[in-house]
């Protein structure tokens, strides 16, 4: 019953045990210069996003954004079953689908026209 | 050979097959480690993680029960969900805010950790006694030939055709909330491009603001960049996450020592 | 892998049968709600308000003119056709469910009007943007301007939808969901006071996490419940006791978990703890809404939930209600006593109330389900138009809720004073009022099963009337204070409102049999 997932644990296992042996060797291979920017956080080299200087936070454009993404993710999760079993289902089950992306359309519609989309 | 170690006969009472046992009981641990250091870990971000720990191995838990379908949504909506979840520290805590928990009903703490644990150990009594006699049964049958899905689809279509539609109610109300709490309206219509661009050159700077500095010994924005003439450029520090001029003038200044580009 | 999520099933699924219209009064709010959202995103701001008033307006009277037209309806839907496995439907239209919806149609109504009423606030006691961050310039500057949050009335229309589901479900999942529908915008509305708006948003943030918790119990009393009857239908769960093998700690441990879920949204207590505080902390005609509308729907899902699913049960779960039951009309009555603020009186007296609500439920008969049917409409008439009269008793900084700041107030406008008077007088429970009539009929309900409940639910009522009539003997006898508060003048939408309130309930005080015998003639449960 396990066994059509076997692929996917034999793919963890090999990028598991790459993360562990290149970052494992390292120390060995490696030449050791240590300063204060090495151990800083990094981010692809741009400057650390809205650094909280003292105690100011994240803007709260972000969550908006993260809120978003749930809602529309939680839709397409709806759909994934319907379109597996679309045939079975029918003309109703066209219908009924319909009705839901519509209405999740209208807070999207929503959304859009408000300006929740823009990032400025 | 896996077929063998990992379908292990069919369920009967009282066992399980080999492994679905290891991965319990691997998995099983972590999750519950996972759940008691998101309540006690002091950082929220580790907290999160730990959170994290506990969805995924839940999300195995389902695949191991059958639910091949269940197991995945779990993962996948819970990458968003955890998303939300550090967000919500970051934007609450703050990197380094100490947190400061002053109890202000005084021995609440005890007592609701006294009444938890009750709790706890009154529902799991309760429902090991209940559930010891009951024959596990599999789902062998809704999942014949992969029809895992299109069982779920079927329910979702006729029984439960309600509940889905009413979903998408809640998810409306979910972006109509994000949007009211946290969407401010821009006031008037959004400046063009030409009058950006107009307004940058006039302002006496056309050229982007210097990098902040980058040196061997720190990479924080926090740390200023020299100019050239080995002057402090105090405005290629962001301004926008600083309160104010003072807080700018009080940033750390390079000294000569650690100023070189080396 | 790929077999396993892919794989396309052949088996058609014969499609299940739906009548529409007993839904329709849901489809019409729920369509409301949606126009309401589309009116968002199209209708530009200026006449937004206007537009969204109409919406709500002919939205909750077209659906509550259909629930009219559908009494006597007996059905549940939707129901499976062809060769399918049994399925009992999910909403069964009955005439408890049908009553309910009612109830909570017309009490909504008022409360849309009450959120509407623009004349005693700069612009309207829902705030202008929600988002703007509390004490910043923009936020000084809205105060005072026209400008409101109008997503206030689709949340309500989505909310009250919720409503109408959440006492004809008769399948848990769907309750659940309905639960939520109902809860979400609950939490978003508390949030959006235009006055304190600090303390607004703390009510919302705890009424969120708390109704969250709340929603985990009610889950995992459904999944243990499930365990137990091997289905979430609420008769198949009656069935269940007759025949399944399982062990009841799966099903009574199931029931109460499922228990503080209804009985928090309902605020009895011991599950009170945040209604205090987010009645305060909400927006006055908000709280109006949560007050009246939440309480109905709440106790007609309770009402459902152990009438139908476990009426077999009735010994099992009766204690249960009893011990809830006192504890909430004890701490509604004694902790209303020490209060000094109005708005926490009329929370802590809605805590009473649901305590004597639920004296009603001791005993599974037709007369007893009549009684509770009545005493939340009755109950939430009353509760509505008091907390829209703390709208108008004004200091220049919002409302004058201190109960020192109302006394000598019948002396500056004997209209308020006699109005809160009538209301005060009901929610004692005193003679020719509705509140009078409603504990009345709660009473005899419960008393042959239950004397010692009735009378103790007598003396809690005789200490709550001690600080109802506290409020009005300061209002009539004490001084003024020297720098007494103003009393708006309500515009229409208050006016109105107002009046139905207090019309509803001096009528159903002094001529309540009509009602009572809509009541009686609904109570039935399909099933």
């Amino acid at each position: 019953m396990l066994a059509p997932y076997l692929p996917i644990l034999l793919l963890f296992a090999l990028a598991t045990g790459f993360a562990v042996f290149s970052v494992g060797i390292a120390p060995f291979t490696g030449p050791r210069r240590y300063n204060k920017a090495k151990l800083d956080f990094y981010e692809c080299g741009i400057e650390p996003t809205p650094q909280p200087m003292g105690p100011s936070r994240f803007p709260v454009k972000y969550y908006l954004t993260a809120m978003l993404f749930i809602v529309f993710d939680i839709e397409i999760i709806f759909l994934y079953p319907y379109a597996v079993a679309n045939k079975a289902l029918g003309l109703f089950g066209l219908v009924e689908i319909i009705l839901f992306v519509a209405t999740v359309f209208v807070a999207y519609a929503y959304v859009w026209r408000r300006g929740g989309l823009d990032w400025d | 050979m896996h077929e063998v170690l990992l379908a292990a006969g069919p369920l009967r009472h009282g066992t399980v097959p080999l492994g679905e046992a290891i991965a319990f009981w691997v998995l099983g641990p972590i999750a519950l480690a996972g759940a008691i250091g998101m309540v006690l870990l002091r950082n929220a971000v580790h907290s999160a993680l730990s959170l994290v720990a506990t969805m995924g191995c839940l999300g195995a838990f389902y695949l191991i029960q059958q639910g091949p379908f269940l197991g995945l949504v779990q993962i996948i909506v819970y990458t968003g969900a955890i998303m939300i979840l550090f967000l919500f520290v970051l934007m609450i805590v703050g990197r380094d805010a100490s947190d400061s928990l002053v109890e202000t009903l005084r021995g609440q703490r005890w007592a609701a950790a006294l009444l938890g644990v009750g709790f706890a150990l009154l529902v799991a009594i309760g429902i090991g006694r209940a559930v010891s006699p009951v024959t596990p049964t599999d789902l062998n049958s809704p999942n014949a030939g992969g029809n895992n899905v299109h069982s779920i689809a079927a329910l979702l279509f006729t029984r439960y055709l309600f509940a889905f539609e009413l979903t998408s109610a809640l998810l409306i109300v979910a972006a109509v909330g994000a949007m009211v709490l946290a969407h401010v309206e821009r006031e008037g219509p959004r400046p063009s491009q030409k009058r950006l661009a107009r307004e940058r050159i006039r302002s006496g700077r056309p050229q982007p603001l210097p990098g902040p500095g980058v040196l061997s010994q720190h990479n924080a924005i926090g740390t200023p960049a020299l100019l050239p003439d080995g002057s402090v450029a105090r405005e290629s520090v962001m301004v926008g996450s600083m309160e104010s001029q003072e807080e700018r003038q009080a940033l750390p200044t390079p000294s000569a020592g650690e100023g070189g580009f080396e | 892998m790929t077999h396993l999520l892919l794989a396309a099933g052949n088996t058609a699924v014969s499609t299940p049968s739906v009548s529409y219209h007993a839904l329709a009064p849901i489809f019409i709010v729920l369509g409301a709600a949606m126009l309401g959202v589309l009116v968002e995103a199209a209708v530009p701001r200026a006449e937004r308000f206007t537009v969204q008033l109409m919406v709500t307006i002919v939205g909750l009277v077209a659906a509550l003119v259909v629930v009219g037209l559908l009494h006597g309806t007996r059905t549940t839907t939707p129901s499976p056709t062809g060769n399918d496995a049994f399925f009992a439907g999910s909403l069964s239209i009955d005439g408890v469910g049908l009553f309910l919806q009612g109830t909570v149609l017309a009490l909504a109504l008022v409360a849309a009007l009450l959120v509407s009423e623009r004349s005693v606030d700069v612009g309207s006691p829902i705030v202008a943007s929600a988002a703007v961050v509390v004490g910043s310039a923009d936020d000084r500057r809205l105060t005072t301007a026209d400008r409101v949050q109008t997503e206030v009335f689709p949340l309500m229309l989505f909310a009250v939808s919720g409503m109408l589901i959440f006492p004809i479900a008769n399948n848990l999942i769907l309750m659940f969901v309905a639960l939520e529908v109902l809860s979400l915008p609950l939490y978003l509305m508390a949030g959006l006071a235009r006055r304190r708006r600090l303390l607004s948003q703390e009510a919302s943030l705890k009424y969120f996490l708390l109704g969250a918790f709340a929603s985990a119990f009610f889950l995992y009393g459904l999944a243990l419940l499930y365990g137990y009857a091997d289905t979430v239908d609420l008769p198949g769960i009656f069935t269940a006791q007759q025949t399944s093998g399982k062990s009841d700690v799966l099903l009574y441990t199931g029931l109460a978990l499922l228990l503080v879920g209804l009985l928090f949204k309902a605020s009895v207590a011991p599950f009170h703890n945040w209604t205090v505080d987010v009645y305060v902390g909400a927006p006055t005609p908000v709280t109006a809404f949560m007050a009246s509308c939440t309480k109905v729907a709440a106790f007609g899902a309770i009402l459902r939930v152990l009438f139908v699913g476990f009426s077999s049960a009735e010994w099992n779960w009766r204690p249960v209600i009893w011990a809830v039951a006192i504890a909430s009309m004890v701490v509604g009555a004694v902790l209303g006593l020490t209060q000094t603020d109005i708005k926490r009186i009329l929370a802590y007296s809605s805590i009473a109330h649901a305590g004597f609500i639920l004296v009603g439920m001791v005993a599974i008969t037709k007369q007893s389900t009549a009684s509770v049917m009545f005493y939340v409409l009755t109950y939430g008439f009353t509760t509505l138009a008091a907390f829209g009269m703390l709208m108008l008793v004004r200091d220049p900084d919002g409302e004058a809720t201190q109960l020192a700041r109302w006394s000598g107030l019948a002396r500056k406008s004997p209209v308020v004073a006699t109005v809160m008077t009538v209301l005060l007088l009901s929610m004692a429970g005193i003679p020719l009022t509705s509140g009078f009539t409603g504990k009345f009929y709660v009473f005899r309900a419960a008393w042959d099963t239950a004397g010692p409940l009735v009378v103790i639910a007598l003396l809690s009522s005789a200490v709550a009337a001690f600080f109802y009539l506290r409020i009005v003997v300061m209002m009539f006898f004490a001084e003024p204070p020297v720098d007494s508060p103003t009393i708006a003048i309500p515009g229409w939408a208050a006016s109105v409102a107002l009046t139905v309130g207090v019309v509803v309930t001096i009528v159903l005080g002094v001529f309540p049999q009509p009602v009572i015998d809509l009541a009686s003639k609904a109570s039935y449960f399909t099933g």
